[in-house]
């Protein structure tokens, strides 16, 4: 018999609830293929390491972006691996809950739910990633508050207004923590001249990048290729210069935060200011990134205490009260 | 007489399909009420404290406990 999952399916990580269990999976979105046989080498973690590492007949890939589909047939084939190993065969068909972002086309809605079909699904539905964050997050949208949910995931940050169950007011943008490791790559190789991989500006990000001045702020050493002379070289990098280099992606996040709440009704909007906002998602770890939205807000802003997992628990939530919660998913409402 | 037949055949076929339709209206609503009642009862507190206290699995499954990056 088949224990039905929840995943999301995210641009950086794949997570998967399996009910009655919890999480029993949390890997990195990618997937390793041996480029001349289209032979899967890896997925997961194991092919994470590999990014920028590979010769070439090997390729390590990302098959979301923007928390969208760019290669169907990769995704399919990550998608059968990673259920295989949490169990699930031919003979054991789940239903499937899948959360992705708000914004999607019905065109990569259904790119998704074929892909879960034919990766092994008895059924795929779709739930929204702040609606699924804000169960998981333990918002009280059974109420008749408003909620407010900030997920800043690897290719999208949403920010949704809820209350009883439902969306009230929703603004995504298709700008993530990847976003912030591109432009990193993007100012190292403008302003110092050397080319990093993108793994070296996820690190440099975590070691060093904020969104707000914050106390304790360290420089680090970062190692490149020269772009002149094609040698391996070091270069110092500031936290202020960080900042500079990420300001455009982080005024985009802030934007679409301030556009959600100008869009949410008056009567909800008061009870932000008593109850908060509330950050979920990997990339809404960037230190002083709560602090410059609340800054820029003037409403306090509160982190998670299950930022990375909120979306699959929420996701993992409706799996466990499918019957009473089917009405949540997307294309099933009245 | 044939004609006269068949209309009263056609009169009572609307009237049973009328008395159907205003029947499921009348049924819908409470499974409407009912339906929202069940989804809100599914997301209070109670009902969710049971799936937070699965965020890890109890019997050690095929859980990968990585990073990677963020989500």
């Amino acid at each position: 018999m088949a224990r039905d999952l929840a995943i999301d399916l995210g641009t950086a990580n794949t997570l998967v609830y399996m009910k009655g269990r919890g999480i029993v999976l949390n890997e990195p979105s990618v997937i390793a293929l041996n480029r001349q046989t289209g032979e899967v080498l890896a997925t997961g973690r194991e092919a994470w390491q590999m990014i920028g590492r590979t010769p070439g007949y090997i390729v390590a890939v990302r098959p979301l972006r923007g928390g969208a589909i760019t290669d169907f047939e990769i995704t399919e084939r990550m998608i059968r691996l990673l259920l295989q190993r949490v169990g699930v065969s031919r003979f054991t068909r789940p239903k499937v809950v899948i959360c992705v972002p708000s914004a999607i086309t019905e065109v990569e809605r259904r790119a998704v739910t074929d892909a879960a079909r034919r990766a092994g699904a008895a059924d795929a539905n779709l739930i929204e990633q702040p609606m699924a964050a804000a169960i998981g997050a333990d918002l009280p949208i059974d109420e008749p508050v408003g909620n407010m949910v900030i997920d800043i995931g690897g290719g999208t940050s949403e920010t949704a207004v809820i209350s009883l169950g439902g969306i009230v007011a929703l603004e995504a943008v298709r700008v993530g923590s990847f976003d912030i490791d591109a432009a990193i790559q993007n100012y190292v190789r403008r302003e110092h001249g050397i080319a990093i991989g993108e793994r070296t500006a996820e690190e440099i990000k975590v070691a060093i990048g904020s969104a707000d001045p914050t106390p304790d702020e360290n420089q680090a050493e970062v190692r490149g290729r020269d772009l002149m002379t094609g040698l391996p070289k070091t270069v110092i990098l500031t936290p202020e210069e960080v900042r500079y280099a990420i300001e455009d992606v982080v005024s985009s996040i802030v934007a679409s935060v301030i556009r959600c709440l100008s869009k949410a009704p008056p009567e909800l909007s008061q009870d932000f200011l008593v109850r908060g906002m509330y950050l979920v998602g990997g990339g809404g770890l960037l230190r002083g990134l709560a602090e410059r939205i609340e800054r820029e807000t003037e409403v306090p802003v509160k982190m998670s205490n299950v930022p990375l997992e909120a979306v699959v628990l929420g996701a993992g939530h409706v799996i466990e009260h499918y019957e009473a919660l089917k009405g949540m998913f997307m294309g099933a409402r009245r | 007489m044939t004609a006269v037949v068949v209309g009263i055949v056609v009169v009572v076929v609307v009237l049973v399909l009328l008395a159907a339709a205003a029947a499921g209206r009348n049924r819908r609503q409470p499974d409407d009420i009912a339906s929202f009642r069940r989804q809100i009862d599914a997301l209070s507190p109670e009902a969710r404290r049971q799936t937070s206290e699965r965020m890890k699995p109890s019997d050690g499954g095929p859980m990968d406990d990585d990073g990677g990056n963020d989500t």
